[in-house]
């Protein structure tokens, strides 16, 4: 039975004068009344009901239903909608593989040299951070008429701290003593070895691994080691009692043993020795002098001392004032230097080596952002460049009711997703590359795995990267009008295109600074090593006078001789690379008043001038023929200025150097003593009377044979002790290690910077060309030839790299002179530097295009304008 | 907190949707009405009033799914809202509150 239905033209009514958005539920409502009243009251009281009921919900009747107009607003983060974004982020990036390549690749490479350098800065930042006490610890350094070491009096530790009771305890340290130590068969001579006082392990933080604290460097015939020398010399055994002989003449026993000195320790130790033991020889500790500079001292200031530069000047002017009174005419200057800033703020002489420097750290810390800036431009430029391809989804997804924010939060969170992928491929990177970074930056190095630190800023740099890449992507593409991008009426606009080129520009100004900088730090140390040093260093090998050879010189100078190999030699004091002594005791006839430059001294023997080849510019070289020599100078020509004579008065004149008085007998012509980052000082040649080094000067390509020759003699004369020796030019080249490395480590990070920024370049080079199809395809039609589309499609980025040189040049030229200008001795930065740099980017930017628009421009024309 | 008003008629049909649980719309509101109360109310003034009642808050509804009994059409179901039941408790308490202090034979019209 067909159910009853209500007349037609009171629905017809219904359906047009009803109110629409309630029609739908009224008419099924009625209907089903209908029925019912038909059911329970026949057809005409179900019509008249019927009737009636309709126009009751006619208009003027009926209450209008109000669309609710403000929709509810899902949560911006609805995890349906979350879902689709991971769905799209992951469509996205499989889809487009090259795209989602040259992202990532060039991002995780980014991201990977930045978390080395920064793993390189951090672990320059923990220098002696370790020590419990760090910020009470300070070192006392002087400033003599700017000349800055960090030796400081023997006596003074002591005696300041009886007058100043902000001093809680001092610790002296002697200068490095090279030793020859001996256990049982193994006998290896060693560099770190240190005199120190019995208090040094309670004002420093390393851990004595066996042996007691308390007492580990009280008894002057025993001394500590580390673990890694007790292993050396003892193997398996237990080391603590071994008995250990120094220098052939002197028995220790092992008291204790250190743990390795960690590698962020401005002290690199191996032995500790107590100084009560240096003390009984020593004649600045005997005498406890205030006069002479040849220790370390550090303070540990108690608790409520005020550190703040303010209070430490305070202090350092009370110093000065004990220093007067205690009799001292020297003009000095203190200094406290905290223990912290040792490491990366010293720039002192007879320093401790294995200093680095902050400039370097802030240099590469900003290199670090750079690169990974640069790697967020490529990401934000091709995500802009393709902008086009998402701008249908970004239409219809605001169409469908998504709201700016939701976009932008979906881009980022694209953006974020690369970034992650990109952070996980870095690290992996960065695990590999450690031992490689390592060995070039000679530092230990390494990712605890545990450190939450260290993965906090990871993610912290991964999210920052995700955010800055996505940026600006974000708002370009969730600006979008919805109505013009489906009509498909979007063209790039002007702004996104100067933008993208500024961008472009940024990144090639970064490459082609870290280009400059690259050619004058190599310029640079270029320059040291050939610069004449006033000697000729080549084939100058020295022997460490060792034992017993100085008290059998006279053998020794007559086996030398004897032999063709050897016989060109000198025997001196000191080496040019290693002169660490001076004084200020210098006086001379018209002195108006006292000396108060520091000078430093060699003693030389005969042969010095002819071995060395200095040049004589008056007056004669010390010589066997005159035995008043022995108390005679040889000064250079920067002393005699200082002294204010010239080459026609100097020689003859009498002079008082330290303790010594004596004639100028000859004025050398001024060669550097020094690493070249010091500019000439004065200096006085002495005779030779207590040995040092002998310093041959071996015939080309014969180096094997005199070492073979020296070590017979050596043999002879000392068999105790091992040869040591080495090359003078190779130690001079050592000076210079830590700006070598740099010029290493900012080629490397210039190379990748060129690379990331290229791997850019390919993909909007890549877009262009694509974009472009169609004009290159009328262009051949009409005539165009290969060249001429390859010219007209690279001369868009040549534009940019060329601005980017101008940019760049005057950053660089500005950055690179005040790296200089920490040399005496510089290099000149020279205009084909910029465009050696300018001209190397701009090659390899157009390479890089040229793979893009070569392909473009051989594609044939049919292909491109017949698809339409 | 504004008391909104609610009519006799508004109450009778938001107790009626409470009363239906989940399955008010049109019909059966129409329905329960009839014959709970023996009134004759036009279809227009049952849906005008769930209208209003919505307007105000004391009800919300949503389209049902579609059915095959009556062509196809979607019900809009209603459901009592807290606002809702909240102002069907507050009557029925002032209620009982004014029966209690009611003197015991104020009603008791045969005493007049």
């Amino acid at each position: 039975m067909n159910a009853p239905t209500p007349p037609r033209w009171a629905q017809l009514l219904l359906h047009c004068f009803h109110p629409k958005n309630t029609l739908e539920e009224v008419e099924g409502d009625l209907d089903e009344l209908y029925v019912y009243w038909y059911q329970r009251a026949g057809k005409f009281h179900a019509i008249l009901r019927y009737i009636i009921s309709v126009i009751s919900i006619l208009p003027p009747f009926v209450r209008k239903r109000h669309v609710n107009e403000t929709y509810d607003q899902p949560f911006i983060l609805n995890l349906d909608m979350f879902k689709n974004y991971v769905k799209i982020a992951w469509r996205n990036i499989v889809r487009q593989k090259a795209y989602s390549l040259l992202n990532i690749s060039g991002l995780s490479v980014g991201m990977a040299c930045s978390i080395l350098i920064l793993l390189w800065v951090q672990n320059e930042l923990s220098y002696d951070r370790f020590n419990a006490d760090a910020d009470r610890l300070f070192r006392m350094t002087c400033d003599a008429g700017g000349f800055k070491a960090a030796v400081t009096p023997v006596g003074m530790a002591h005696g300041l701290q009886q007058q100043m009771p902000q001093i809680e305890a001092s610790v002296r340290i002697s200068k490095q003593a090279v030793s020859l130590f001996e256990a049982g068969e193994k006998k290896f001579e060693e560099k770190n070895v240190f005199f120190a006082d019995s208090n040094f392990l309670q004002v420093f933080s390393y851990p004595l691994l066996k042996g007691d604290v308390t007492t580990a460097l009280k008894n002057p015939n025993a001394l500590l080691i580390t673990q890694a020398i007790a292993e050396k010399y003892f193997g398996k055994e237990d080391a603590i009692g071994k008995i250990i002989r120094r220098n052939n003449n002197e028995n220790f026993t092992v008291a204790g043993v250190l743990a390795n000195a960690p590698s962020n320790s401005h002290l690199q130790f191996d032995f500790l020795i107590p100084l009560s033991n240096l003390a009984r020889t020593d004649r600045d500790l005997i005498t406890d002098t205030w006069g002479n500079f040849n220790f370390y001292t550090y303070f540990k200031l108690a608790k409520n001392v005020d550190v703040s530069d303010a209070g430490l000047t305070k202090m350092t002017k009370r110093i000065g004032e004990i220093y007067k009174a205690h009799g001292q005419i020297m003009k000095v200057d203190f200094v406290l230097q905290p223990l912290t800033a040792i490491h990366l703020h010293s720039d002192l002489q007879i320093d401790l080596p294995g200093h680095g420097n902050i400039q370097y750290v802030n240099i590469f810390f900003v290199v670090a952002i750079f690169i990974l800036v640069v790697a967020c431009i490529n990401f934000m430029n091709l995500a802009t460049a393709r902008s086009e391809r998402r701008a249908k989804e970004v239409g219809l997804r605001k169409v469908v009711g998504a709201g700016r924010y939701q976009l932008i939060f979906q881009f980022l969170g694209e953006s974020l997703v690369f970034s992650f992928i990109s952070l996980f491929i870095a690290i992996l990177m960065v695990v590999v590359l450690l031992p490689v970074f390592k060995m070039l930056t000679e530092k230990e190095l390494a990712i605890h795995v545990l450190d939450n630190k260290l993965w906090m800023s990871l993610i912290g740099i991964a999210v920052l990267t995700g955010l800055i890449s996505g940026s600006y992507p974000a708002l370009f593409l969730s600006g979008f009008a919805p109505v013009k991008v489906l009509k498909g009426k979007l063209r790039v606009a002007g702004a996104n295109l100067v933008f993208r080129n500024g961008l472009v520009v940024a990144q090639f100004v970064v490459a082609i600074v870290l280009l400059v900088g690259t050619a004058v730090v190599y310029k640079q140390l270029n320059f040291i090593k050939s610069t004449n040093l006033g000697f000729d260093k080549s084939n100058l090998l020295y022997v460490h006078m060792t034992g017993e050879m100085w008290g059998k010189q006279q053998a020794l100078k007559q086996s030398l001789t004897q032999n063709p190999l050897t016989e060109n030699f000198s025997i001196i004091s000191d080496l040019p690379t290693t002169l660490t002594t001076g004084t200020v005791d210098l006086e001379w006839a018209g002195q108006t008043k006292r000396n108060e430059v520091i000078v430093p001294s060699i003693d030389v023997d005969e042969n010095f001038t002819s071995v060395f080849k200095t040049h004589l510019l008056a007056g004669r070289s010390f010589s066997r023929s005159f035995s008043s020599d022995s108390s005679n100078f040889v000064i250079n020509e920067k002393a005699m200025q200082t002294m204010g004579m010239n080459l026609q008065n100097a020689v003859g004149q009498n002079i008082t150097f330290g303790e010594q008085k004596g004639m100028i007998v000859g004025v050398v012509k001024d060669f550097h003593f020094k690493s070249l980052q010091y500019a000439v000082e004065p200096l006085i040649l002495r005779l030779n009377k207590w040995g040092g080094k002998v310093i041959v000067r071996t015939q080309a390509g014969k180096n094997e044979a005199t070492i073979a020759a020296l070590e017979k003699i050596n043999q002879e004369l000392n068999s105790v002790y091992p040869l040591s020796y080495g090359f003078l030019d190779k130690d001079l080249d050592n000076l210079y290690r830590s700006e070598e490395q740099m010029g290493n480590i900012f080629n490397l990070f210039a190379g990748l910077a060129i690379f990331i920024s290229c791997l850019g370049l390919y993909g909007l080079s890549a877009f262009m060309a694509e974009q472009r199809k169609k004009e290159i395809g009328v262009r051949k039609v009409l005539g165009a030839t290969v060249t001429g589309v390859v010219a007209l499609l690279s001369q868009d980025f040549l534009k940019l790299i060329l601005i980017a040189i101008a940019l760049a040049s005057p950053i660089s030229w500005y950055a690179m002179n005040r790296w200089l200008s920490d040399f005496a001795y510089q290099t000149s930065i020279d205009w084909w530097v910029f465009v050696l740099a300018g001209m190397l980017a701009a090659s390899i930017a157009l390479l890089t295009v040229s793979f893009q628009s070569i392909k473009a421009a051989l594609m044939n024309p049919v292909k491109s304008l017949g698809a339409e | 907190m504004r008391r909104t008003y609610l009519g006799e008629f508004e109450e009778l049909v938001l107790l009626m949707i409470a009363i239906l649980d989940g399955e008010a719309y049109g019909v059966t509101v129409s329905q329960e009405i009839e014959e709970h109360t023996g009134r004759i109310v036009t279809f227009g003034a049952i849906h005008n009033t769930l209208i209003r009642l919505e307007e105000k808050g004391f009800v919300k509804s949503e389209l049902g799914g579609a059915t095959a009994e009556r062509g196809g059409r979607r019900k809009r179901l209603f459901k009592v809202t807290a606002l809702g039941s909240r102002a069907l408790t507050d009557i029925q308490e002032l209620r009982n509150k004014l029966w209690k202090v009611m003197p015991e034979n104020a009603l008791n019209i045969s005493e007049l």
